[in-house]
């Protein structure tokens, strides 16, 4: 009997697990949305690890909105940095996703896949009007119709050299690379002075990379990886060369992205990426080297970082809720936030000539902060954001076993495609 | 004055029993029904059968995984089995500042892991303490890889295991041998054996029952491994993720917003399954010996 009792309230509870973990299709219908309805009423905005550094300027925008619809009230969720996409996706998973909620591109997809997210293309005929294009293309997604975000605000990489192991070690500041060819031909020359000491290149090559030399991550109809070309051969062949040679430092093989930062930090290393306002980041962990750094624009495309606001389908307020997305995402307070948050630009195409950005101090910092502006007008976002992070993973270690000989570039691609097919197809 | 009701345990288990309910066997169930469906954090998924084990088999990330999972094993298993034995042996001493080499000893088993490891990463990069001192010295000409090749990864990872085990496990015997008769060392004196025959024939034998439970810790945690090998290899399981635990494999596949759940939940079958069978052959093994 108790053996029967305990098989029944085991099958009971497997029954119960398989309706709960939702093997049900999501509801992505593409019903049409009214948001003409009166702003007024209670939304709910949630942000991301904004307090308390930025409470005021946050709460100033509230304010604005409050008072510029009078009758609204805005309730501010900030949720910590860590554990982000969890908080996101519980509240997806239980269906208390705010009103308004900040998400990056890869964050909103799958939101958007199971029919949580307005198109807010559909609900606001001036979205590409008062946007910039790529950014508004970061929430476009293959497979999807519509846009999923209002883009808030972008960044994008420069490069930063070390001024002073440049000139000790032979290289000259007025003649930086362009290429990776000239890239790699100058790290030799930093190898050779330096007795191996101080390198220039302590990166790996990714997706972005591919992309950058004009690889196609994904088939036109975005069902298929396809980079295993000999374009994208090329590109992982030349580092590897370049590790062979020792132009790189061999921990590269295992270094998370930021690893080329910390050795830089370090001068370890005489080029690295970073956004815009990295000068003054560095500056706090060691004050002597920002002054002997200059920037240069990206090699190749700039990549693009961009943030957003998207606005729950499922919200009682839409019409509030897309008023509130847009208030926070106009113009002038994205220029105003990028005032507090020197590095970040503004996604309006109202803000393209704002001198604030697109004019240096004449300080080291302003010129990368000049050179980031300036570049967003070509950057693109140059990892598809279907590449999800166990696709990334496996590449990157597909790519590190090409770098490091123990496979041939092609095999890694080959590798890489199919098991990126596999995920992606299951 | 009867006070007692017949719910009176079960008030007093209730709260316990809802824990493991629903924080225990829930999520167990749902891992063996996610094993068989291609399910994402998202929208859930559908039944696939058995086509995730199938994946296993032709996954060389696995095997690597398995292999590094095991090697772990069977390298920490002796030994954490017998250092904490006997630095035990050697800290159970009545001597003047014992208490200071106990606490120091103990004193990694406090320290965050994931702080430890990141100390240890300082030490073991090529520019790090270790590699330079060999080279000042004259030991090394190249710095050794501790970081980047793939067994000196493997080896990097299970020193710091066995180093942060250590005390925990010296606490254990310690206890252990408080019940290991004095008079039977002093007989076995006295018939002539010497330090290392007692410890052979009158410590291990009366803490045998403790061997098997550190034993069993042991295996359980060595499969388990995370976090030394996520530290020292920043979270990219070594140079092509070859020294990956099986733990970090689950990992790969299960964070972010699109985590591939089906497959993630098969692995931790997986890793379930051979966790439980060296369990079960050292209780086997014990029960035989007894």
């Amino acid at each position: 009997m108790r053996t029967r009792l305990a098989g029944l309230a085991l099958s009971s509870a497997v029954l119960t697990a398989v309706a709960g973990c939702g093997l049900s299709d999501a509801d992505t219908s593409d019903d049409q949305v009214d948001i003409t309805g009166e702003i007024k009423g209670t939304v709910t905005l949630q942000t991301w690890a904004l307090k308390p550094k930025f409470t005021d300027y946050m709460q100033g925008v509230i304010d604005g909105f409050e008072e510029k619809y009078p009758g609204t009230t805005v309730k501010w969720l900030d949720q910590p940095g860590d554990g982000y996409p969890e908080k996101v996706l519980s509240q997806a998973a239980s269906n208390e996703l705010p009103d308004v909620t900040n998400l990056p591109p890869e964050f909103a997809l799958p939101l958007a896949e199971q029919g949580l997210l307005l198109d807010v293309d559909q609900a606001d005929d001036k979205l590409r009007e008062e946007y910039v294009a790529g950014a508004v293309a970061s929430y476009e997604y293959a497979g999807q119709t519509g846009v999923y975000g209002y883009p808030w605000y972008l960044n994008t990489d420069v490069n930063y050299w070390n001024t002073e192991l440049l000139s000790q070690y032979g290289l000259d500041e007025t003649k930086l690379p362009t290429t990776i060819e000239e890239l790699v031909a100058q790290a030799r020359i930093v190898k050779e002075e330096s007795d191996g000491k101080v390198h220039l290149l302590s990166r790996m090559p990714s997706v972005e990379d591919l992309t950058q030399a004009g690889v196609d991550i994904l088939s036109p109809d975005g069902k298929e990886f396809v980079f295993n070309t000999p374009e994208a051969v090329a590109v992982l062949d030349t580092y590897r060369d370049a590790f062979a040679e020792g132009l790189l430092p061999r921990n590269v093989l295992t270094d998370a992205y930021l690893g080329n930062m910390e050795l830089f930090k370090k001068q370890q290393v005489a080029w690295t990426t970073g956004g815009g306002n990295s000068i003054n980041t560095i500056k706090v962990d060691n004050p002597s080297l920002a002054e002997k750094i200059i920037a240069s624009p990206a090699i190749g495309t700039p990549p693009l970082y961009t943030q957003g606001l998207s606005v729950a389908k499922g919200s009682d307020n839409l019409s509030t809720a897309v008023a509130l997305a847009r208030w926070v995402t106009s113009a002038e307070n994205q220029a105003a936030f990028a005032e507090v948050v020197p590095g970040i630009f503004p996604s309006t195409v109202a803000s393209a000539q704002d001198p604030q950005f697109s004019e240096s101090d004449g300080t080291n910092a302003g010129d990368a902060k000049k050179i980031a502006f300036t570049s967003l007008a070509e950057a693109e976002a140059l990892k598809p954001v279907i590449v999800d992070q166990a696709m990334t993973d496996f590449i990157n270690q597909q790519f590190s076993l090409a770098i490091s000989g123990e496979i041939t570039s092609q095999e890694a691609l080959d590798k890489a495609v199919e098991k990126c097919n596999e995920l992606l197809n299951n | 004055m009867k006070t007692q009701r017949w719910f009176t345990p079960w008030l007093l288990l209730g709260p316990a029993l809802v824990w493991l309910l629903v924080f225990n066997l829930w999520p167990a169930i749902n891992t063996v029904v996610l094993a068989f469906t291609n399910a994402k954090p998202l929208g859930g998924g559908s039944f696939t059968g058995v086509a995730n084990f199938e994946r296993m088999l032709n996954d060389d990330q696995l095997v690597y995984a398995l292999v590094n999972s095991i090697v772990y094993m069977l390298v920490c298993l002796p030994l954490l089995l017998f250092l904490p034995l006997l630095l035990a042996v050697l800290l159970e001493k009545k001597l003047p500042g014992i208490t200071f080499f106990r606490t120091a000893f103990y004193t990694p088993v406090i320290a965050s892991a994931v702080v430890v490891a990141l100390i240890w990463t300082w030490l073991l990069e090529d520019r790090g303490l270790v590699n330079g001192l060999a080279q000042q010295l004259g030991f090394l000409t190249e710095p050794l890889p501790f970081l980047s090749g793939r067994w000196l990864l493997l080896f990097s990872a299970i020193s710091l295991t066995v180093w942060k085990g250590l005390g925990y496990y010296m606490i254990i015997y310690l206890s252990a041998l408080g019940n290991v008769s004095r008079q039977l060392h002093e007989a076995a004196a006295v018939d002539g054996a010497g330090p290392i025959r007692r410890f052979w024939s009158v410590t291990v034998p009366g803490v045998r029952t403790t061997m098997l439970l550190v034993s069993v810790l042991v295996t359980v945690s060595a499969l388990r491994v995370f976090t030394e090998l996520f530290v020292l290899t920043n979270g990219t399981g070594g140079p092509g993720g070859r020294t990956m635990s099986l733990v970090m494999l689950i990992q790969m596949y299960s964070r972010g917003f699109t985590g591939h759940l089906g497959y993630a939940s098969a692995l931790s079958l997986l890793l379930f399954v051979i966790t439980v069978g060296p369990m079960l052959l050292l209780l086997r093994l014990n029960r035989k010996a007894a």
